[in-house]
């Protein structure tokens, strides 16, 4: 994903004369040719992160589409007053992508994890947040969306799904699959596993890849007793809240796979941090089945 | 002072007064380096306000935003008689700190919280490099400021590339004397590669004539000016009394503030 970006970043830098690309001195290797052909626009700036969403809003309020790519929490929790007060303040558009998604550096500490990030920029109103689950779908998503004039989050997945890849819109929930038990909700690279559990099961599943806005008019045709599953490679409830506006008035039973909202303090892999968290096609059935056989008022923990 | 000097001050006094709010003393020490810069170094205009190569004045000392709606005033972009009766109303469109998404020129920034101003602007200048504009632009920081972290990012950015279409005006009214020593902020800034130079906020024939000379000097440097001001300039009970920091004035003390005003 992070190799579809760059390429298409050296592209949109050679071809688009009002484009610009920042990095917070990541990625050059991938750019090199770029960033000595077109120092004014493409440029390994240093690391501050805070200084440099001001300085892309700046220049996109002189007509220009700027890109910045970092790492996610520096991006986003780092910088958190800029994005509010010089991005969605003054409704100015630039494209924040970021590498590093919830626990993609495992043996770096809480410094480097970010399941937060969905939840931190849906407090400020204006901004897009896109969690692509393939290349092919980052670029789908960063082609419709980068110069739409909205402070636009990119999180870039170092573990993105490998059989199922559908092609997504913007904003647009892909149904899956149909079934009438359970509405399964799968964000992004949580859609292999989630397929997995679910292909054969009389259960909804659709596929989220833009996770603000939120799709509701999609989910609104898929109540199913209001038994939803949440799959979200981020904190837990970070789509709560959409999920009820969706079925405002209607009793709902959400159940969730997703990080806990805990410091993480442990380190080893990837998948090892994903199985102790429970991001795992065995929690998404168990999940799955307590959810499709509670009843209202007696959902067992 | 002069008269125009006094003009503003009683305009922004009188703003103050209907919105019941604002930091006057903060507005008194930058209302002549800002009517100096509309008046006679910008790029600028009520008719080119919205042109493409118009120079640019961003407020980054959020809390002197009110020393911008006067200078507009006295440059024919807005009239009193639009201002005063709704400023800080609940849907007026002018407040105490200025939101750009409301206008269609004359307000190229929102201002409010200090360490954004000065990188925006550094943005617009880059762009402008970009474009390949003439257009300059100007920032108003104050001393106090400079302890956010944004300002000196913001200083490595625009010395790395070269703007000199920038020019960082500081209002030095010795905020930052009373928090901690920042020692020379001369020699910091040239250590980023800057012209920097000294003046008397106060004098406007001197800031007039600081501005055209770094104006004419394109040689790849960023320009910062330091303008030694003083915090409620041209009111005795202002520069004397701190609680004008932050107060707006009653009709009496409208009355009052602007008799000293006038005699000053």
């Amino acid at each position: 994903m992070r190799r579809a970006f760059l390429k298409r970043v050296a592209d949109m830098i050679r071809n688009e004369a009002d484009t610009t690309f920042f990095t917070v001195d990541i990625g050059m290797w991938a750019i090199r040719d770029v960033l000595a052909e077109f120092p004014d626009r493409c440029t390994n700036v240093g690391i501050y992160e805070d200084g440099m969403i001001s300085i892309a809003a700046g220049m996109a309020r002189r007509g220009l589409a700027p890109t910045i790519f970092g790492i996610q929490p520096y991006l986003i929790e780092r910088t958190l007053e800029q994005i509010k007060m010089d991005l969605a303040y003054q409704k100015l558009g630039v494209n924040i992508v970021g590498t590093g998604a919830a626990v993609d550096y495992p043996k770096y500490g809480y410094s480097h994890y970010c399941a937060e990030d969905l939840h931190v920029i849906k407090a400020i109103p204006g901004c897009e947040f896109i969690a692509p689950g393939s290349a092919k779908q980052f670029i789908q998503l960063f082609n419709s969306t980068y110069r739409d004039g909205h402070p636009t989050f990119f999180r870039v997945s170092d573990h993105p799904n490998s059989k199922y890849d559908p092609d997504v819109e913007f904003n647009k929930a892909v149904v899956m699959q149909k079934g009438s038990k359970a509405t399964v909700i799968a964000v992004s690279i949580m859609l292999d596993d989630v397929m997995e559990v679910c292909k054969n099961l009389d259960v909804t599943v659709l596929y989220y890849t833009t996770l603000e806005p939120f799709d509701r008019e999609t989910l609104s045709k898929y109540y199913n007793d209001g038994k939803i599953l949440i799959v979200e490679p981020q904190f837990e409830g970070s789509l709560t809240f959409d999920v009820i506006k969706t079925f405002e008035g209607k009793p709902v039973m959400v159940e969730e796979v997703a990080f806990p909202r805990e410091i993480f303090r442990n380190y080893g892999t990837y998948e090892e941090k994903m199985q102790y968290y429970g991001l795992t096609k065995e929690n998404i059935k168990l999940k799955l089945e307590k959810l499709i056989g509670a009843e209202y008022g007696c959902l067992q923990k | 002072m002069k008269q125009i000097s006094k003009e503003l001050r009683k305009h922004a006094l009188y703003l103050s007064h209907k919105c019941q709010d604002g930091n006057l003393q903060s507005v008194f020490s930058c209302l002549d380096i800002v009517w100096v810069l509309y008046d006679k170094i910008m790029n600028w205009s009520p008719e080119t306000a919205r042109d493409d190569n118009r120079d640019f004045f961003i407020i980054s000392k959020g809390q002197a935003t009110l020393a911008l709606y006067p200078v507009l005033i006295e440059k024919g972009y807005f009239t009193m008689d639009e201002i005063a009766p709704e400023i800080g109303n609940f849907n007026s469109r002018y407040c105490i700190q200025t939101d750009l998404t409301k206008f269609d020129g004359g307000i190229e920034n929102n201002a409010g919280s200090l360490g954004h101003g000065l990188p925006f602007a550094t943005g617009i200048a880059n762009a402008n490099k970009i474009k390949k504009s003439s257009s300059n632009v100007y920032v108003l920081c104050g001393d106090g400021e400079f302890c956010e972290g944004t300002m000196w990012e913001s200083c490595i950015f625009a010395s790395a590339k070269k703007l000199d279409n920038l020019c960082v005006i500081i209002d030095d009214n010795n905020s930052v004397g009373a928090m901690v020593d920042m020692g020379d902020m001369k020699q910091k800034l040239e250590t980023f590669n800057f012209d920097v130079r000294v003046v008397d906020g106060h004098d406007t024939e001197e800031i007039e004539k600081v501005f055209n000379q770094l104006k004419t000097m394109k040689n790849g440097k960023p320009k910062a000016v330091i303008a030694k001001t003083v915090r409620g300039f041209g009111s005795k009970t202002m520069t004397e009394h701190d609680i004008w920091f932050h107060k707006s004035p009653n009709a009496e003390e409208l009355e009052l503030l602007s008799k000293e005003v006038e005699l000053a």
